[in-house]
């Protein structure tokens, strides 16, 4: 049966993170100030009612300064009994006079913390949550939870079942968007729940015995174009965001867009086994009553009760389940297998433009394929290697707990550069009598269909017009089940001029990172696998090398634990690899073979994990 | 002079925000302006607003109510 479900979350902040800051203008800091608290409750109640008012239950997420708070405490309790909604515990919401004191730190961030410090806050506030509920909670989150405090928070309270744990595409784009203040560096993760490894939040477990025991739900529901290319905190179920971005008329104060959002996040159903999900989670300090940036409290609220008169009115139509986050995680393990993957067909609600994506997530990989580029792989995260990633103080990564890529488009170039070197794709060109023409100029579209365990994407053929041939070709695309590769098949469907040869380059520019920055490529070893295989340790000499017949072309990147590898279908294509050089910071594998009319071809692309 | 404060409501620098910069705006209420700290844009309320407006040239589809989701 179809099912769209819906988490709608509030926390009862009592020292929003921008409030101090926004609406204090002018004001020493007092993070105590009584007005502020008054606020921020009024706040959580004004959420609370609207969500109540449009028939929708809620999770009440209690922050640690909440719970010295009476009235927060009971109004949690009364709704609770009303309503039915949940009592959580948010690791949030930190700062407040009695954190402040004993932890001597203005850090609020609960993944950056030491190991120390995550497990005592961690028991603190978990300890006075039981000491004011009588339980401990069964969901918890922040924006970010690593892998360390998942294991530790399920270890000690095995009550805990869900928790929001990463923000999609929350990284170098929204830190930038925030005049490089903002450290929430966690790209590189699914958009829709999961279920965490216990490697790595961002990976997904493949089995039971790499469970972390939780179900993870993203904060937000965000849009799989707009927040690939901007600033994630303007496109997302959040109503203030889609204001922040200006997602509206400013004179009706009307804005579609929420709603297409939405809608599109429904209609992601399809792909999934008739299963959708939103999430709604948005903090007191957008809905302040000094209003927030242009947007005056009138239009915040109005926003807000928006939305949820939207997710009312689809429950009212038998649309929606409005559930708690621990319902949620009970509904999710009975509906998911830890290899079924989370596919999103996502098209352009915004621009006008007419784009296409699609989204592929499993235990092994998360994947971008653009139709706007042919079909290219433009974002690659090889989960495969489940890499061990420990975030926070004392770490190697204080903030970055962004999930490796090996392709990504927008940081490292992708198919256009500026006239010199290469830049991150997977993709393929065709030559002819000197000509050549990469598939990344072909617009395309793409139509999703399953085969037993394989999602399949069947693109539109497209023309590849040389001076005195053209070859029409289509791409389809594979992805099976479990099996940790990427299979893409062309087939040339007719040629004007059926004796033709032409060369088909299957190829693959990849790097390692989490940011727009080069790391360091030595160590990176470059195969053509085969019996006279060669071999290139990455030094920059910008050299080659290529074995007919190869069974395999592989890199082997140390510092991710990762081996991608591409294989082909014909013994007949020539494997080869490149090196790059320090202006061209990459590595190239792929293969040549030439092809005729009516000729299929295909390659794999092979994640493992390298140690 | 006096030092600037913020307005009533809290405007973010048009300029920036077109190369996705959120950033806040002071206001001088000697020369009745908003000023950018980051990049060079001055200007009143009135060209604030109309900047802002202006900004929503790339949000083609902003007004449309979509129904498909796919090209099938």
């Amino acid at each position: 049966m179809d099912k769209f479900v819906v988490n709608i979350i509030h926390r009862p902040e009592m020292v929003p993170e921008y409030a101090e800051k926004v609406t204090g203008h002018g004001k020493a800091e007092d993070i105590g100030r009584k007005a502020l608290l008054t606020e921020s409750l009024d706040i959580f109640k004004t959420q609370q009612r609207i969500a109540h008012e449009n028939g929708l239950k809620t999770t009440i997420q209690m922050t640690y300064a909440s719970l010295f708070n009476e009235e927060a405490v009971e109004l949690a309790k009364a709704d609770h009994e009303k309503y039915g909604d949940e009592i959580a515990l948010s690791l949030l919401g930190l700062p407040c006079k009695e954190f402040r004191e004993k932890y001597k730190t203005k850090d609020f961030c609960i993944w950056m913390f030491s190991m120390e410090d995550k497990k005592s806050i961690v028991d603190d506030i978990f300890a006075k949550f039981h000491e004011i509920f009588g339980f401990y909670p069964e969901s918890t989150g922040s924006y970010y939870m690593d892998a360390d405090l998942t294991n530790y928070i399920k270890e000690k309270y095995p009550s805990v079942k869900c928790a929001v744990a990463t923000c999609w595409e929350e990284g170098p784009k929204a830190y930038h968007t925030c005049n490089n203040s903002w450290y929430t560096l966690f790209d590189g993760g699914p958009w829709n729940p999961w279920i965490p490894s216990k490697q790595n939040t961002h990976a997904p477990a493949a089995n039971e015995a790499e469970d972390s025991g939780i179900v993870a739900i993203p904060h937000l529901s965000r849009d799989l174009i707009a927040c690939y290319d901007g600033n994630g905190s303007n496109f997302g179920t959040h109503p203030q965001n889609v204001l922040r971005g200006m997602i509206y008329d400013s004179k009706t104060w009307e804005y579609p867009y929420l709603y297409n959002l939405i809608d599109q996040y429904r209609d992601l159903e399809k792909y999934n086994n008739g299963y959708a999900y939103n999430m709604m989670f948005v903090g007191p300090a957008w809905m302040n009553k000094m209003g927030r940036w242009e947007a005056p409290y009138e239009l915040l609220e109005k926003s807000y009760s928006d939305g949820c008169a939207y997710y009312g009115k689809l429950k009212k139509e038998g649309k929606l389940v409005d559930m708690t986050m621990a319902e949620f995680a009970d509904y999710y393990r009975e509906k998911k297998s830890y290899t079924e993957p989370e596919c999103a067909l996502w098209r352009d609600i915004l621009y006008g433009s007419d784009k296409q994506l699609f989204w592929y997530c499993d235990p092994y990989m998360r994947a971008c394929v653009n139709m706007d580029q042919g079909g290219a792989i433009v974002d690659l995260r090889p989960y495969a290697a489940k890499l061990e990633w420990p975030v926070g103080i004392g770490t190697k990564h204080v903030q970055d707990a962004s999930y490796p890529f090996l392709i990504q488009e927008k940081y490292r170039a992708g198919y256009f550069t500026h006239y010199a070197g290469e830049g991150t794709v997977r993709s393929a060109k065709l030559s002819y009598n000197g000509e050549e023409v990469d598939l990344c100029l072909c617009r395309t579209k793409a139509h999703f269909s399953e085969e037993g365990k394989t999602r399949i994407l069947t693109l539109d053929p497209v023309d590849i017009e040389f001076y005195d041939l053209t070859v029409k070709l289509q791409t389809k695309i594979y992805f099976e089940e479990g099996s940790s590769n990427i299979k893409i098949e062309r087939n040339i469907l007719e040629m004007s001029n059926p004796e033709a040869k032409v060369e088909l380059n299957e190829y693959m520019v990849a790097c390692y990172g989490t940011t727009e920055y080069p790391e360091d490529m030595m160590g990176i070893t470059l195969k053509c696998e085969g019996a006279s295989g060669q071999e290139i340790n990455y030094e920059y000499k910008c050299r080659e090398a290529e074995l007919a017949g190869a069974e395999a072309v592989s890199a082997v990147i140390p510092a991710i634990e990762t081996k991608v590898s591409m294989t082909a279908s014909d013994k007949a294509a020539v494997g080869y690899v490149k090196e790059g050089y320090a202006f061209s910071p990459m590595f190239t594998l792929g293969y040549t073979k030439t092809i005729s009319d009516k000729e299929v071809f295909a390659t794999w692309l092979n994640l493992e994990k390298a140690n | 002079m006096a030092q600037s404060g913020k307005g009533k409501l809290n405007y973010r620098c048009p300029s920036c925000f077109m190369r996705d910069l959120d950033i806040d705006m002071f206001y001088d209420k000697d020369k009745d302006e908003f000023y950018c700290m980051r990049c060079q844009y001055t200007g009143n309320e009135k060209d604030v607003l109309e900047k802002n407006e202006m900004i929503r040239f790339r949000y083609r589809a902003m007004d449309k109510r979509f129904t498909k989701f796919d090209f099938d």
